[in-house]
């Protein structure tokens, strides 16, 4: 699944548009936009990174994480010198003057974000008049984002893209939704890209058979500590591409399964044991 | 995960420079040799290497590099897990952690949170370590245990170095162990009898299976006897041994194709132990690699340490102590031993 996190709709309704994205009618702290199969759902956390820090960890929350098939991505626009979009790799919050690193493992190259197109960004706490470093980007939610959701997802499950949409402005007024929303639009495909290579890093790995562990493991009357060395053969028996059932079968063919005292059933998982190595 | 490798970055792809080692010779070196890794400032080393919640298994296949120097001491004493070899004053350094070779048994798993390598780029530092230590001392030195060095020799050159180091303390010796290939160092470097290179050997089939990005068992014979034949003492490494249904056959060839290679007579010593870790670790490499047998392999925890069941232990052990004992004097045989160790 993909969390998104943009600051302002004007940013995130082109991708709410491509994703055929449907509005939460419920009450919602934050605008809150989901895909019908559950694939994605987007946020608009409002501006700053106390907002963004509030958005993101309702976001996760709510619909809840798995590390291994989710990702986060913050989309928005930025401050900067060169055009385009950019995916960052070091995080500075201005305020405290902490850095955050987002993992850089993905070559997403094929989806028009080549390695230099990567940045590092500097969260600020309002629009920057001016750029005090050109080689920098500049924005307003990034590091508030990283830390919240550093709690529920690995570095490598965070994605950071920023499109430049100015170089500083001294009247934040002067950034219009029109502007923002044609910044958006611009990158849509490339972040629509990048989400499709994502995908193929989510694919989830097979894992023990949890109602055939637990009903063995009662059947055989284990004390906590037996139970865990049975989920360990489990475990062992799907590494070694080993069929575990028609082992368990034997024994109830033999009536070892379900086993009558616990005494039995030691023995039964001190043989199944024996079977596997 | 996926194992579509155009998914990922390429190796060194990221380069994190720690603030104080930018300036380092070495920092530069090593950068000049990577123009199109993108370079990242850090303040430490650790905002990017202790990252909670790594993915070990997906940076060992797109790794980052960390320059750093080295924050405190890089000089410790031997863990009783480890082989000492007789000496009495055994220790090993930290100078690089973690390896470009990719052991899905590898007990760094279990210890760092992080599938990138660091490199201290400082090894002056160690070397004043180590001379303290001489002070006190003779030192026995394993200089290549949370990495490979000899595999990093082209970035770093750290293995040259010590050789040198070596040679100019008479009561310092070393053992850079390693699975590399490469030879061209011992034609580079004059022979030093108090640098012992160790071999980590496996089987063919257990390297195919377990040790990725790692020299062929042949590459790794060839390369330790020519070792020998430019004059370095060599330690055999039958260590960690690793078991599986068919260990007999397997090692039996192993030892067969070693003979090509090596006149065992002539060989340092050698060193037997069945495969053992830690069970902290274990416990963090399972969640991490659920798909690995040898992580998930039903180990018993003797002690905190997690070993084969004693039946395969020690016959296992005892089959390939009694296969060397035909090949090399008993007294250079080293086989672990915990209960006395720990």
């Amino acid at each position: 699944m993909f969390f998104i996190v943009c600051a302002l709709t004007a940013e995130a309704r082109p991708l709410i548009s491509a994703l055929s994205l449907r509005r939460d009618d419920n009450a919602c702290p934050y605008e809150t936009y989901f895909a019908e199969d559950c694939s994605c759902v987007l946020c608009i956390s409002g501006m700053g990174p106390v907002a963004a820090s509030s958005a993101t960890t309702y976001l996760l929350t709510r619909f809840g994480t798995k590390n291994e098939t989710d990702f986060l991505i913050n989309f928005g626009s930025c401050a900067g010198k060169d055009p385009g979009l950019h995916l960052i790799h070091k995080i500075t919050d201005s305020t405290t003057g902490r850095d955050f690193y987002p993992d850089m493992l993905y070559d997403l190259s094929s989806c028009g974000l080549p390695s230099s197109s990567e940045k590092a960004l500097v969260t600020v706490s309002k629009v920057v008049a001016s750029l005090e470093d050109p080689n920098l980007l500049y924005e307003m939610e990034a590091s508030g984002i990283f830390q919240a959701a550093s709690r529920f997802l690995p570095p490598h499950r965070m994605l950071f893209l920023k499109y430049v949409s100015d170089q500083g402005v001294d009247d934040p007024k002067k950034i219009t939704s029109a502007m923002l929303q044609e910044g958006a639009e611009k990158q849509t495909s490339t972040v629509l890209s990048v989400m499709k290579k994502l995908e193929e890093a989510c694919k989830e790995e097979p894992s023990v058979d949890e109602d055939l562990f637990l009903s063995t493991a009662l059947s055989l009357r284990l004390s906590e500590t037996m139970r865990y060395e049975l989920h360990q053969l489990f475990e062992y028996a799907l590494t070694e591409n080993i069929d575990i059932r028609p082992i368990l079968d034997d024994f109830e063919n033999q009536g070892r399964l379900p086993a009558g005292t616990k005494k039995e059933g030691k023995a039964v998982l001190y043989e199944l044991r024996q079977k596997l190595i | 995960m996926s194992s579509d490798k155009s998914l990922y970055n390429f190796p060194f792809s990221h380069i994190y420079v720690e603030e104080r080692a930018k300036e380092h010779p070495l920092t530069k070196e090593i950068l000049t040799r990577y123009k199109k890794s993108q370079v990242i400032p850090i303040r430490h080393h650790k905002d990017v290497f202790n990252r909670p919640r790594q993915s070990f298994l997906l940076q060992k296949g797109a790794p980052s590099l960390i320059l750093a120097r080295n924050p405190g001491a890089s000089v410790f004493r031997g863990a009783p897990v480890c082989q000492d070899f007789g000496y009495d004053h055994f220790y090993y350094c930290s100078t690089a952690r973690n390896c470009i070779f990719d052991c899905e048994y590898c007990f760094l798993r279990g210890m760092y949170g992080s599938g990138n390598v660091v490199i201290f780029v400082d090894l002056e530092n160690t070397f004043s370590e180590v001379e303290a230590l001489l002070k006190e001392h003779p030192v026995y030195l394993c200089v290549s245990y949370d990495t490979d060095l000899l595999a990093l020799e082209n970035l770093t050159g750290s293995v040259a170095r010590w050789i040198e180091f070596t040679r100019e303390h008479e009561d310092l010796t070393i053992e850079i162990r390693t699975k590399s290939f490469r030879k061209d160092i011992f034609e580079k470097i004059p022979p030093c009898d108090r640098v012992i290179f160790a071999y980590t050997l496996s089987p063919q089939e257990i390297i195919d299976r377990y040790e990725k990005r790692t020299s062929s068992l042949s590459d790794r014979l060839s390369a330790a006897s020519f070792a020998m034949e430019k004059g370095f003492p060599v330690r055999l490494c039958f260590d960690p041994l690793i078991y599986c249904k068919n260990w007999k056959d397997i090692y039996s060839s192993m030892f067969s194709e070693a003979q090509k290679y090596i006149d065992f007579h002539q060989l340092k010593d050698v060193s037997v132990g069945s495969f053992r870790i830690s069970s902290e670790y274990i416990r963090k490499i399972r969640k991490d690699f659920p798909g690995s047998s040898i992580c998930q392999f039903p180990y018993e925890n003797h002690g905190g340490v997690m070993e084969y069941p004693e039946n395969i232990k020690n016959e296992m052990e005892n089959t390939v102590v009694t296969l060397l004992q035909t090949l090399i004097s008993k007294e250079k045989i080293y086989r672990i031993d915990l209960e006395e160790n720990i």
